[in-house]
């Protein structure tokens, strides 16, 4: 093949440009660390690269209502547990008077305390987590529970979060089935109207009726089986939330394990790559200031 | 025969020396010339004669002074270049548009989806706060904003490729105007006689160029003259020294230009370019850059369509209105927030139910649905899909471009090695003619010494 100076000269360029380009890319990736910047740089690995940080952003969003759910559910459980504790103040006090009592102020005593107890019950049932009565469904605007009956003026509309894809989580308990079930359409914890057990044993300890304060005995009795309901209901829902998030963050775990893979330059392959390139580069450079200095002009 | 011969014979070859010598001038001038073809001078015994019952030789004759060319590399080049020239157009302003949908290093149009969906969710844990009923109009606002980004500049490069005919119509029809030029005076060089070596080599470098911005194909007729013809449509362009011309005329459908050209002495005529950087950029404002645009109004469509679906069905905060539609507008461009009052965001499913959160977790439910592509994607994944095409005609593209210089590189490689003009070669010629010079000029100094002596005999 007969070869020109300009054939050189052309040939050189293009070697030059070729190593340049391949020096340029591997600087992008040691600087950039990312093996994508740009979906052309890997078509394919981009879509999974965005899907991929699309279900770690959703799993934020999950671990975030997660988060929440699980103080709404420690703030239900922290007052169920004190309901259940005014039950059992309440149950000591019917306890001393089961028999009935001739002495008018025994009976008031029974009375005054049964009927704090009771409004303790109510505030407890009014309860709020920022501005949300917890027991109160979808109605926010009255307090849920009042002294006198109707007792409940909130809703018994369940509120569903989602914890993960297609996967939700009730996060209240609807004050009616808790505290007055004989009102409510659906009665997973029981059937007793607790406030109504107390107005009724207030009323039967005041008449000094043995048998109602009997029935109004196993009334709170039954009660409090109710509140212990939710209560197992709530334990339930904690368990399943710290389930949740441990596949949660099982999953994320595996989806930053691929992502890194992918995305993440090896950072020791090039910097061997770098140095290969950078040999080649200055061979080339040396090899065209050879060649473009040779000419018969500076023999004749 | 005599003295005068040997005398003639001389001057003959200090005439063809000098002449050699000015070729050999002309090739080391030219030497980076673009498109200059080396030449070379054909010698040949003068006219013999016959004295004294011999036949004796005459001298030395320039033939012809020929240019190094290849006829059937000169096509592979035009056809070469036409495929560069438009995978180049294309793979430049797809390079540009990319960064549009580059959303690997930061967020985009995917992004604000899933932040609006976000904010949904958000507004399920709390759908009678302000804050959350807020977060949920600024995020769909940012969406919005989104779009209009994308789609603007999808617009824009649209609108300056439509921009970029005219210029290219104009550099293509000033280059079919010098090859018809160059072809008339190749053509009256010919017809006297002349060398027009130079001005073909101009001629056929520009029709190299030409070939860059469109596909053409030509014929070489036998006065040295070139037809050229379009080679989407088969028009012509050049027909020796008449010439065509591409015009631009506006579309009232789509309010772009449409391409016409007009063959010399001919009617105009639409056509649909298909090659060179002309056919790139027809196909990327037409197909490949339109396609984005129609992506993205389908995902801004579908996203009016069902968010305004669920949106409707639900309450506004006083629980008892029902909601209005979310957005207005079904293209990427005109979407738009509909609503501005955080209070008309529907976030309860039930009448009279202002805590209730169901509108709200049906919203959030509407990311995982399969919403996109008759019922097989989510809006996301479309958004992936579109990003992952851009990201797959980019890489193509770069990947011709890069097969096509190496090509059109070794083609140059070639057409240098046949036709290059070799420094050392030309400097070897230049000693070589000066000997040759200085020996005929010593033929005519000892032919004078000759002449001399038989002076001398007659004094």
């Amino acid at each position: 093949m007969r070869v020109t100076s300009n054939m050189s000269n052309d040939n050189s360029i293009y070697n030059i440009q070729q190593s340049q380009s391949k020096l340029y890319k591997t600087n992008e990736l040691i600087g950039t660390q990312r093996n994508i910047s740009r979906p052309s740089d890997d078509s394919v690995n981009s879509k999974l690269l965005l899907d991929i940080g699309y279900k770690l952003k959703a799993n934020d969003q999950y671990l975030s209502n997660i988060a929440k759910s699980d103080t709404w559910q420690h703030v239900t459980s922290d007052t169920l547990t004190a309901m259940s504790d005014i039950m059992t103040l309440a149950k000591e006090q019917v306890a001393t008077i089961t028999s009935g009592s001739s002495d008018a102020t025994i009976r008031q005593n029974v009375v005054t305390q049964l009927q704090t107890l009771k409004q303790q019950m109510v505030d407890m049932g009014n309860m709020q987590l920022g501005d949300q009565y917890i027991f109160g469904g979808a109605k926010n605007s009255v307090k849920p529970f009042s002294i006198t009956s109707p007792y409940y003026s909130g809703d018994e509309t369940a509120i569903n979060i989602e914890v993960g894809k297609e996967n939700t989580q009730q996060i209240n308990i609807e004050g009616n089935r808790l505290l007055t079930a004989d009102t409510a359409l659906s009665q997973p914890y029981g059937s007793t109207n607790v406030l109504k057990a107390f107005d009724d044993l207030i009323t039967a300890v005041n008449a000094n009726d043995v048998t109602a304060i009997v029935a109004g005995a196993q009334a709170l009795e039954a009660g409090a089986k109710q509140i212990n309901n939710a209560q197992s209901d709530v334990a339930g829902r904690l368990v399943r939330l710290d389930a949740t998030t441990k596949i949660i963050e099982n999953n994320r775990n595996t989806l930053e394990t691929i992502y890194t893979n992918i995305q993440y330059v090896d950072n020791a392959k090039l910097a061997v790559e770098l140095n290969q390139q950078q040999i080649a580069y200055e061979a080339t450079l040396s090899a065209t200031a050879k060649i473009s200095k040779l000419s018969l002009l500076d023999y004749i | 025969m005599g003295l005068s011969t040997v005398l003639e014979i001389g001057r003959n070859a200090l005439n063809t020396y000098r002449v050699a010598q000015e070729v050999t001038g002309e090739n080391i001038a030219n030497v980076n010339t673009p498109g200059y073809s080396r030449q070379r001078v054909l010698l040949e015994t003068a006219q013999t004669v016959s004295a004294n019952g011999f036949t004796v030789g005459n001298g030395v004759n320039i033939s012809k002074i020929e240019r190094y060319y290849d006829g059937m590399l000169q096509q592979q080049m035009v056809s070469a270049q036409s495929t560069e020239g438009y995978d180049t157009a294309k793979s430049s302003v797809l390079q540009q548009l990319e960064q549009t949908f580059n959303e690997i290093t930061t967020d985009g149009l995917g992004a604000a989806i899933s932040d609006f969906f976000g904010a949904w969710q958000d507004l399920t844990l709390n759908p009678d706060g302000t804050a959350e009923r807020q977060a949920v109009l600024s995020r769909g606002q940012i969406l919005t904003d989104t779009f209009h980004a994308v789609s603007t500049n999808i617009e824009d490069t649209i609108s300056s490729l439509n921009d970029t005919l005219n210029s290219l119509t104009d550099s293509i029809n000033t280059t079919l105007t010098s090859i018809a030029e160059l072809n008339g005076k190749i053509k009256l060089t010919g017809q006297l006689g002349g060398n027009s070596n130079e001005i073909r080599d101009q001629r056929d470098q520009l029709i190299r160029d030409l070939s860059t911005q469109i596909g053409i194909t030509y014929t070489e007729n036998s006065d040295g003259t070139t037809d050229v013809k379009y080679a989407d449509g088969g028009a012509e362009l050049v027909t020796g020294s008449a010439v065509g011309s591409f015009s631009l005329t506006v579309n009232a459908g789509t309010g772009h230009y449409d391409v016409n050209v007009t063959p010399p002495g001919g009617a105009v005529a639409l056509v649909s370019p298909a090659t060179g950087q002309l056919g790139a950029v027809i196909s990327l404002r037409d197909t490949t850059i339109q396609g984005y645009l129609d992506d993205m109004n389908d995902l801004a469509k579908t996203m009016f369509t069902e968010v305004n679906s669920i949106h409707t069905g639900g309450f506004q905060h006083d629980g008892t209105t029902a909601g209005t539609n979310f957005f207005s507008g079904t293209t990427a461009a005109g979407i738009a927030l509909n609503i501005s009052a955080t209070s008309e965001v529907a976030a309860s499913g039930v009448s009279g139910a202002v805590g209730d959160n169901s509108n709200a977790l049906k919203m959030t439910q509407l990311q995982n649905s399969l919403t996109m592509s008759s019922g097989t994607e989510t809006f996301n994944a479309y958004q992936d899909g579109v990003v992952s095409q851009i990201g797959l005609d980019v890489e193509s593209s770069l990947n011709a471009e890069t097969r096509d210089i190496a090509f059109t590189t070794q083609l140059s490689t070639l057409r240098e090695s046949n036709s290059g003009v070799s420094l050392d070669e030309e400097l070897t010629n230049l000693v070589k003619y000066q000997r040759s010079y200085q020996a005929s000029a010593k033929l005519v100094t000892t032919a004078t010494d000759m002449m001399d002596i038989v002076l001398g005999l007659i004094r």
